[in-house]
């Protein structure tokens, strides 16, 4: 039972710590013409 | 043209330089933003784009007409042109790496003929700045 509770304990942790990972558009950079 | 580009979707800063005609765009953390969109926004604001250029971080992956792209949402990806940059990264094609890169996503051609308005964007890639 304790064996249980404990593995319980050490996936639920491992889920917080991981940060989830994930992409993302950083930056857009334009070089515009005919701006005044 | 700030304002209008302000207002596109996941959009969180825009700082334009009018001394060399450099448009930055800041995105939100958690918004998702769409530089086709953002070129469209320009278009209809009276400037032409001569160039865009982006840092994205996501995964390398196969499409299903064999082509590379690099998804960085569920459901936004693209498609990277060929260079020698990409042959590097080719390992990686679904796999759970994260990559960052810095590419090129449009440039307007200097040749008389057009380019074909509806084809999709294709990102070439510049620089590799990261693998996680």
């Amino acid at each position: 039972m304790n064996t249980k509770r404990v593995a319980l304990l050490v996936l639920l942790g491992s889920m917080v710590v991981v940060p989830v990972a994930q992409g993302q558009i950083k930056h857009i950079e334009m070089r515009v013409e005919g701006m005044t | 043209m700030k304002q209008s580009l302000g207002r596109q979707s996941g959009v969180q800063n825009v700082d334009v330089s009018l001394l060399d005609g450099k448009v930055d765009v800041t995105p939100k953390e958690d918004g998702q933003i769409d530089p086709a969109q953002l070129l469209k926004a320009t278009y209809d604001s009276g400037v032409s784009v001569a160039e865009l250029d982006m840092i994205a971080r996501g995964k390398i992956v196969k499409d299903s007409s064999g082509n590379l792209a690099l998804q960085v949402e569920r459901n936004q990806s693209f498609v990277l042109a060929q260079n020698e940059l990409l042959k590097g990264l080719e390992p990686l094609a679904d796999s759970p790496t994260l990559v960052t890169v810095r590419g090129q996503l449009f440039k307007k051609s200097t040749g008389k003929k057009k380019k074909d308005a509806s084809a999709p964007l294709k990102l070439l890639i510049l620089e590799v700045q990261k693998k996680e």
